[in-house]
């Protein structure tokens, strides 16, 4: 009977647009959309940023010495197009105006400190709206500040390792895999919380509210059917929606990354390779399975006792920031599961995701997330049957 | 058959609904022990104005409703201690009722075939039975939705009927509905009376009740003020004809109360 219930409520879901809009469509078009636009923008930004002919004031003109060092950086290094200034506010005046990229004057006493090799100071001006310029400013004088580096060992006769003691060598013990797990696996589990969320809450809604709204739930409690069988073969169908629509942004994910070469590294690709493997999936499932009980079973008695569609969805809608705002935890890399994170709701699955794409998830902590998980959703459960027996919450 | 005594429904008022009504009572009672019987092969109304009652008693008989008090006996089962048994001898059609409008109506009516456990081939000969009996063949397939009024009332009539039931029970079934859409509804509750089946339907219609009902019973606030056959109705009548009757005998509990 649960199963006659279940193909049915399954049918009507699959036929209605907005659940299918919610469920399907806008969870597998999201991330290649989101991702192509992002990194589109994005590169071609960089890129123009790197290429971009760079108009560089600088006061004095060919009587400065920045001047002439500017001019013998190889076109290598960007392209620049030097242009002289007489004083600071014209100087100035342009870069607002964005008639130059750059601005750059020598202090009065340039010229004597350079030579008495004191520190001599360059006042560099740029606008920080401007992706990229001070970036381009400090390889331009780098290079000039290492080219007089070496004439100024040379004249005093020292050679370079004199003056550096050390040679220090960062050894990173963590694999690339921890890496990416530690530092961008919360972003997979915030998709599928998300999602999971919006797309058990059409359903919730349109299976329970709607029916009531509709009429249609009246005929229904008339047959020799028993409440709780309703309830499991509704509730199926709302989990199966949630389950479907985080698969499906998964499955978005996965194409946008595939088909669309979004990365472009194909080292970070091998390693996302290596962390999908069908034990991984398994196991985010057996996470998400109970996570997703406990967003209907959070949603289900609201929808049961709310009288209109639009009641339940006021309710409802402000609880996905609740639900999803401790997601968030994943992307902070300090935060791992311990004993006191893996039993709070949805944030031990967030954390625990993260330390499954990591490869170091301890097997003890997991059990705790999966138990306080199954825990929870089963009192979700209850308390939707507790609602969903009560005639009153059920009957307009 | 069915069987009611000392039926009484009571509903806990919460704050809002204490304001909406007027009242400091933190209990309302909707039905007040009431009793009547009902007889295979005779059509029993029962007859209230609007907020009387008689959507509760439907609601209690078709065990949406538990009753606070009182029993109900439906086919021989008694429908408060066991109602999923008693739900499968019951045909329940109200006026309200919706349908899913995204499923067709042979998608409809093959569900609560299920849900009533009638076997696939029996099912298959009464939707058929149906099907002919009510012109439904041309839009067995088409979505609920795209329907009209008068579709839409075949269809629930279909799916009240197709587990053959041995009581049916009908809240205001022609409500909303035009004339010639109410007559399928008329046509099905003589169909019903004449295979033998007990019907029972509420309205505040007294044309109606006058046109297809052997018992009745005047239902007012919550208390039952007539019981007995059409008959003894009209014997006993003071007013020249059953509407002004009917609201005699309601004014005149209204008098009496106050």
């Amino acid at each position: 009977m649960i199963f006659t219930i279940f193909k049915k409520e399954l049918l009507d879901t699959l036929r209605d647009r907005r659940t299918l809009l919610m469920m399907l469509v806008i969870p597998i078009l999201v991330f290649p959309v989101i991702m192509n636009v992002f990194v589109g923008i994005s590169s071609s930004y960089q890129e123009e940023a790197a290429t971009k002919e760079l108009k560089i004031g600088v006061i004095g003109g060919e009587q400065n010495y920045i001047w002439n060092e500017l001019k013998d950086i190889p076109e290598a290094l960007g392209k620049k197009q030097l242009i002289e200034f007489k004083d600071t506010a014209s100087l100035l005046t342009a870069l607002r105006t964005d008639s130059i990229d750059l601005g750059m004057s020598t202090g009065a006493q340039f010229a004597a400190e350079l030579k008495s090799m004191k520190p001599a100071t360059i006042d560099v001006y740029f606008n920080g709206t401007d992706v990229g310029r001070r970036e381009r400013a400090e390889m331009y004088l780098m290079t000039i500040d290492e080219k007089v580096k070496d004439s100024r060992f040379k004249e005093l006769g020292i050679e370079r390792e004199t003056v550096q003691p050390f040679n220090i060598n960062y050894e990173n013990i963590a694999s690339s895999k921890e890496m990416i797990g530690k530092l961008a696996g919360g972003f997979l589990p915030y998709i599928f919380i998300a999602f999971g969320f919006i797309g058990c809450m059409y359903p919730a809604i349109d299976l329970f509210t709607g029916e009531k709204e509709r009429g249609t739930i009246e005929t229904l409690l008339t047959t020799p059917v028993a409440r709780w069988q309703i309830l499991t073969g509704k509730m199926g169908v709302v989990v199966l929606s949630g389950l479907t629509a985080a698969t499906f942004s998964l499955l978005g994910l996965f194409i946008s990354l595939e088909m669309f070469n979004t990365i472009g590294n194909q080292e970070i690709l091998d390693i996302i390779h290596g962390i999908l493997s069908p034990q991984f999936i398994v196991m985010i499932y057996a996470l998400l399975i109970p996570l997703t009980i406990f967003f209907a079973g959070v949603m289900i008695p609201i929808a049961v006792h709310a009288k209109t569609f639009k009641e339940a969805q006021s309710i409802i809608t402000p609880m996905n920031i609740v639900m999803v705002l401790p997601a968030m935890v994943g992307f902070f890399p300090g935060i791992e599961l311990n004993a006191i994170t893996a039993c709070i709701p949805v944030v031990n699955v967030v954390l625990a995701t993260k330390e499954l794409i990591a490869g170091t998830l301890d097997i003890g902590l997991l059990a705790l997330s999966f138990g306080v998980m199954v825990g929870l959703a089963t009192l979700a459960v209850i308390i939707s049957y507790k609602r969903f027996d009560n005639e009153s919450n059920v009957v307009i | 058959m069915i069987y009611v005594e000392g039926l009484t429904k009571r509903f806990e008022l919460s704050r809002k609904q204490q304001k909406e009504y007027n009242t400091k009572e933190k209990i309302a009672t909707a039905v007040d022990h009431i009793s009547f019987e009902c007889t295979p092969g005779r059509v029993f109304s029962l007859l209230g104005p609007n907020g009387a009652g008689k959507t509760t008693t439907m609601r209690m008989l078709s065990t949406i409703f538990k009753p606070s008090e009182g029993s109900i006996t439906i086919a021989g089962i008694d429908a408060v201690k066991n109602p999923q048994e008693a739900r499968k001898k019951i045909g329940f059609l109200t006026g309200s009722t919706g349908l899913y409008a995204r499923l067709t109506p042979n998608e409809l009516i093959t569900y609560f075939g299920k849900l009533y456990g009638v076997e696939t081939s029996v099912l298959n000969e009464r939707k058929e039975a149906l099907y002919n009996l009510l012109d439904m063949h041309e839009f067995q397939n088409k979505q609920i939705g795209k329907l009209s009024t008068g579709m839409k009332q075949k269809v629930s009539i279909s799916r009240t009927m197709i587990h053959d039931p041995e009581v049916v029970v009908f809240d205001e079934p022609t409500s909303g509905l035009d004339v010639i859409t109410a007559e399928n509804i008329i046509k099905l509750i003589k169909d019903c009376k004449d295979k033998g089946k007990t019907v029972i339907f509420s309205s505040h219609i007294m044309s109606e009740v006058d046109l297809l009902c052997d018992d009745m019973a005047i239902i007012h606030k919550g208390k039952l003020l007539f019981s007995g056959t059409m008959e003894s109705f009209r014997n006993s009548m003071q007013a020249p004809n059953l509407t002004a009757e009917f609201i005699r005998i309601v004014h005149e509990s209204q008098n009496q109360a106050l």
